[in-house]
């Protein structure tokens, strides 16, 4: 045979592989880089959908109610499906046909979650109201009832009987309710350690409330109402009320318009900081007294029996829940974010959502008849899970699209750190308290250009966000509570030392009056934060 | 004579069709392979830092660690648009009506390189900033070397591996959690 045979049976044989291969190769690269612009463009619905979110609930004065809430939380879906039929029509699929492909959106907030998937009318044409249309067995759309982070326990702590549920929340808020010693209790409150002061008896020191050895005292706060009023207020239950003279009359708005308050009054100097510190001393007594031995392995399900993972061993292993620090010790306390405490609290609050979100995705399949793919819980990643468990989130998913060669599964987590549900650690920005005209700049407490030399007041981070409301003509006007700009080094750029992950000692590290001007504020935008069970702050605040 | 020439231009052709044509095939297709990986690792790396609004150093030198891996060297390129609300805030209080612009000015790679230094190694992003990434390779790919010895095309300043993705952070970023 001679050579040139030799090389057109190399050709013969070669090119096909040749093409073959490649024609594959650019298949999947197709494939890829598919999944990788759907996976942009559920990011960016997901985002959308958060944003429509945070915007209404920040321009409804009514949005901590549960029904308000649930009226902007269907407005973020739309807003979801909207946003992702736009991004989708390109590739043929509208609104109505993607619907199909979310098994589930989740909405995490303060102490629990909604999730959003289909369910079957079960009302009878007997029990539902004559104007229902819809007939039974029906599937709909909807938000599932509120989902609580809770987790119950039965045992025996401090030598009395157990049986109790406790609610945990984004920060260190706790609900109990159940039977301690065949009582009933409920009780609610924030954890805290390293309180102290005279309120708790140890010692004179004429500080009335200290907190990491930092006395917390009362402020005044003023903040704009429209462009040139600034009008001193104070924030009881999630509601602004303000006063023009001097506190005799006050009055608040409720989604735009002026409401006079009647029959009640409140102190133009505002306590709530130190309040919230007293009220966490005696709840914390509570639980120290009542729960301080609750450990973790007596977590039970519904039916009393102990929670197990799938190998059979305890979920959440044996350790003391509530591991107390000591007084101003500073060190080992509950509020760590290491402590057992928190690390339970994560443990709940992911346990819950991972067993409802897969049974709602897992259930989806019985829902569905035109799509052919299996839905499933995909695994999250443990990076992906903190960022859940830590932070008002939207997750969404989006299954059982056909992208040539593989069927697409994808999820998004989109995260909030600015909204009304929670008063973050790292939400409280410092104004300086001399700045009374508003005209100087407002920092994160990790500034490094901060001087301790200095007065500070601490202000939430909504608090310098734009607000809207109709003025008297018809017309819009937008307006900031603090006028304040934002710091160059700090608020606009932002590059920090990896000391600050240690909130609270590097809080301490900055000196005493950032420190106190920090957690006087942390203090009372979370007591005056909308709470379903706190009504008796009304009484509290009251004037004399 | 006549013969041995013939038998010298069939061998130099037999080599070029059954070794060079085979490998510049392959070649081509890691070239194919590598604008996938660096494709994904730049959306990867874009995506985690938009969602976090964190940009570390590690998150930075894990990326330029995975695009490496495909075994050329690439000309990383970061931008990041700080949006700048100040000049917007203004506006609306001086007339209550408007809603006023907001401002983005840019911070390139060699910026973001020196603010990601030892002391500061996590620059934390706000909702609303844009953070672009851009790969090149720098170094002439197996493939760009055979085609520039055959037909002189690419210049050696050209690339074919290239991935570029851009993004709107979502969050403003914490360092606690």
């Amino acid at each position: 045979m001679r050579i040139q045979d030799l090389a057109v049976i190399f050709i013969i044989i070669i090119l096909p592989i040749s093409l073959v291969l490649s024609s594959y190769t650019q298949n999947q690269v197709k494939t890829l880089s598919l999944q990788i612009s759907y996976d942009n463009k559920l990011n960016n619905a997901t985002y959308d959908a958060l944003k429509a979110f945070k915007l209404n609930t920040l321009n409804s004065s009514t949005s901590n109610m549960a029904n308000s809430k649930l009226k902007d939380i269907e407005a973020s879906i739309n807003t979801f499906f909207n946003s992702i039929a736009s991004n989708f029509n390109m590739a043929g699929y509208n609104k109505d046909v993607l619907k199909h492909y979310v098994p589930a959106l989740v909405y995490t907030m303060y102490d629990g979650y909604y999730i959003y998937s289909p369910y079957k009318n079960t009302l009878t044409d007997s029990e539902k109201a004559k104007s229902e249309t819809l007939p039974d067995g029906e599937k709909l759309y909807g938000l599932k009832p509120y989902i609580y982070y809770s987790c119950r326990y039965k045992g025996t702590s401090n030598s009395k009987n157990y049986d109790v549920v406790i609610t945990y929340a984004l920060d260190n808020y706790i609900t109990v309710q159940g039977i301690i010693d065949g009582t009933a209790v409920y009780k609610y409150g924030y954890l805290l350690d390293n309180i102290g002061g005279d309120y708790t008896n140890n010692g004179n020191s004429g500080k009335d409330i200290t907190y990491r050895g930092i006395e917390i005292k009362e402020e005044t706060l003023q903040e704009y109402i429209d462009k040139d009023n600034k009008l001193t207020y104070v924030k009881i239950n999630g509601t602004k009320y303000y006063t023009e003279d001097n506190g005799n009359t006050w009055y608040y708005y409720l989604n735009g318009d002026k409401m006079q308050q009647v029959g009640a009054k409140y102190k133009t100097i505002n306590e709530e900081g130190k309040q919230y510190y007293k009220e966490a001393y005696d709840f914390t007594k509570w639980i120290r007294d009542n729960l301080g031995d609750l450990n973790a392995k007596n977590a039970v399900d519904e039916k009393g029996n102990s929670l197990l993972d799938e190998q059979g061993n305890l979920k959440f292993g044996t350790y003391n829940i509530f591991d107390f620090g000591g007084k101003d010790s500073q060190e080992g306390s509950i509020e760590d974010a290491d402590s057992n405490f928190n690390q339970h609290r994560l443990a709940v609050i992911r346990y819950s959502i991972e067993k409802n979100l897969s049974v709602a995705i897992a259930n989806y399949n019985r829902y569905t008849t035109t799509i052919s793919a299996n839905f499933q819980m995909p695994k999250l990643e443990e990076d992906e899970w903190t960022k859940i468990i830590n932070n008002v989130s939207i997750i969404s998913f989006l299954q059982g699209l056909n992208i040539g060669g593989k069927v697409y599964n994808g999820y998004s987590i989109i995260t909030n750190t600015e909204n009304e549900e929670v008063v973050r650690d790292d939400a409280i920005y410092l104004v300086e308290a001399d700045d009374l005209n508003d005209t100087g700049n407002y920092y994160r407490p990790t500034d490094t250009s901060l001087d301790n030399s200095k007065n500070y007041l601490g202000v939430l981070n909504l608090d310098f966000e734009r607000r809207s409301r109709l003025k008297d003509d018809g017309s819009e006007m937008y307006f900031f509570p603090k006028k304040q700009l934002g710091s160059y080094t700090s608020i606009v750029n932002n590059f920090v030392s990896e000391e600050t992950q240690d909130f609270y000692k590097y809080i301490d590290g900055k000196g005493e009056n950032i420190a106190k001007a920090y957690y006087t504020a942390l203090g009372r935008e979370r007591y005056g934060m909308y709470r379903v069970n706190n009504l008796q702050v009304n009484e509290i605040n009251k004037n004399d | 004579m006549g013969d041995t020439l013939m038998i010298i231009v069939v061998i130099g052709l037999s080599a070029v069709l059954m070794f060079i044509f085979p490998l510049m095939t392959m070649s081509d297709r890691t070239d194919d392979v590598s604008q996938l990986t660096v494709n994904t690792a730049t959306t990867e790396f874009v995506d985690n830092v938009i969602t976090t609004g964190k940009l570390t150093l590690d998150k930075y030198s894990k990326f330029v660690e995975n695009i490496s891996s495909t075994g050329n060297t690439y000309d990383v390129e970061m931008e990041l648009k700080v949006l700048d609300e100040n000049p917007g805030k203004k506006t609306t209080q001086s007339v209550d009506t408007r809603i006023g612009e907001n401002v983005y000015y840019s911070k390139y790679t060699s910026q973001i390189l020196d603010e990601l230094s030892d002391d500061t190694p996590i620059i934390l992003l706000k909702e609303g900033d844009v953070f672009i990434a851009s790969a090149k390779n720098k170094n002439p790919t197996m493939s760009q070397q055979f085609k520039n010895f055959f037909y002189s095309v690419t210049g050696n300043d050209t690339y074919t591996i290239a991935a570029e993705h851009a993004g709107i952070v979502s969050v403003t970023g914490s360092n606690y959690d």
